[in-house]
């Protein structure tokens, strides 16, 4: 490696930096920075300025929903596929659990409408059953469910939102994990037809259907 | 087994990567938690439009989620190469956008965006410039080295696509490139003194 090889490529080397070579001119200045220690160095010293220029641009709100979208598509990278398809019918057993836990575990809840300041507002439910707090705010054709004073789960549990539709019970893709205050969310996507939402303790990565025992059970005016 | 959220939090960002590589949603939705705003911010500066720098996010962090194991520490810091993601999202986005066919019925300003790069001209120079974007760190450079750094970082535009569009020899295009880095560098040095 000569110097004026070096202080050929030198002047590409801010470019490149910056994303501004051509592809093939990329490739060659690659081929090049392998074996030129003072391009190395350079692109060393120059990087924290590169760098700034990724954060110092003005900070902006990510919209709320997009935590909620990213993280059920996760989800549902980890849930093990079902046989054939997400929906299901309850077993008959299964049926009567969840009728019982209905009618023994709904304690009420409160109907507000509040402006939200989007198109048509939200309507809010809340209830509250064993210690825990629920809320669920509708908007437009989702919703968002709310879970506050929520215990610790051990390493191995997490919770899992289920709706009820026309009889048909289905998971909620983006399972709920409390955070340190104890809350946890989850959006529903498709709240159409939607008369019941539960929430179980089920084991790591979620189930296909709902083992454990309903923690929250909330009806839903249609 | 998933960590759970509070051990995920103590972790530092080289620490959790392993865990993302073996899927681990706890790890993953900490890393989000801290870096998602910068990636967001970024992919706004560059797309200029919430709905579109969502779904860059989205994708940047999806393409993460799913080739976690890529990241290489030796290569710079989580963050960084992070960033790195949602940068080259945002410029493919907008590339794809601009490759898009011209309406029939197109005014001005849609037939600005619908143009290839190449061919989008001193008036997107302008806009940029204009629009109050050049700031913070690019603020302080003398006009004509902003210029050509925010073209080419934030624009997604080649060395010679600046050239073309500002009408300077490729050689100054990217010497002002360098001077640019240059003083950023010297600054932040200069800070750290």
């Amino acid at each position: 490696m000569n110097g004026n090889d070096h202080i050929r490529w030198s002047e590409d080397l801010a470019a490149y930096m910056l994303g501004a070579l051509e592809q093939r001119e990329a490739g060659e200045f690659e081929r090049h920075l392998e074996s030129c220690e003072r391009c190395q160095g350079e692109m060393r010293w120059f990087d924290p300025a590169v760098q700034t220029l990724s954060e110092s641009v003005e900070r902006q709100e990510p919209p709320p929903g997009l935590r909620a979208a990213l993280m059920a598509e996760v989800r549902a990278d980890v849930r093990p596929a079902p046989a054939k398809s997400r929906r299901w019918r309850l077993r008959p057993a299964m049926a009567f659990a969840a009728a019982a836990l209905l009618v023994a575990v709904v304690v009420g809840y409160e109907i507000g409408t509040s402006d939200s300041g989007s198109k048509g507002g939200s309507t809010v439910l809340s209830t509250q059953e064993h210690g825990i707090r629920v809320k669920m705010v509708r908007e437009g054709d989702g919703g968002t469910l709310h879970l506050a004073n929520l215990h610790q789960l051990p390493p191995d549990k997490v919770l899992e939102a289920w709706v009820r539709r026309e009889g048909t019970v289905e998971a909620v893709p983006a399972l709920l994990v409390p955070d340190r205050k104890g809350q946890a969310e989850t959006t529903i996507a498709d709240m159409s037809g939607v008369d019941t939402v539960m929430v179980t303790e089920e084991p790591q990565g979620g189930s296909e259907t709902p083992t454990g025992e309903a923690i929250v059970t909330m009806t839903v005016p249609l | 087994m998933a960590v759970r959220r509070e051990k995920a939090e103590r972790l530092a960002d080289e620490e959790l990567m392993p865990l993302v590589g073996r899927k681990d949603p706890e790890a993953f939705e900490v890393l989000y938690d801290r870096h998602g705003g910068a990636a967001y911010s970024l992919a706004y500066r560059i797309v200029g439009d919430r709905a579109a720098a969502e779904e860059v996010t989205q994708e940047a962090f999806i393409s993460v989620w799913r080739s976690g194991a890529r990241f290489d520490a030796a290569r710079g810091s989580v963050r960084s190469w992070l960033l790195s993601v949602v940068r080259n999202r945002a410029i493919d986005f907008l590339r794809s956008k601009a490759g898009k066919a011209p309406k029939l019925d197109f005014d001005d300003e849609s037939a600005l965006e619908q143009r290839p790069a190449a061919e989008r001209t001193e008036d997107e120079a302008l806009r940029r410039e204009t629009a109050g974007e050049v700031r913070g760190a690019i603020g302080k450079l003398p006009g004509e080295q902003a210029k050509v750094i925010d073209l080419a970082y934030f624009g997604g535009f080649s060395h010679s696509e600046i050239a073309e569009m500002l009408q300077l020899p490729m050689g100054t295009v990217k010497g002002r490139m360098r001077l640019g880095l240059e003083k950023i560098r010297g600054e932040l040095a200069e800070g750290l003194a």
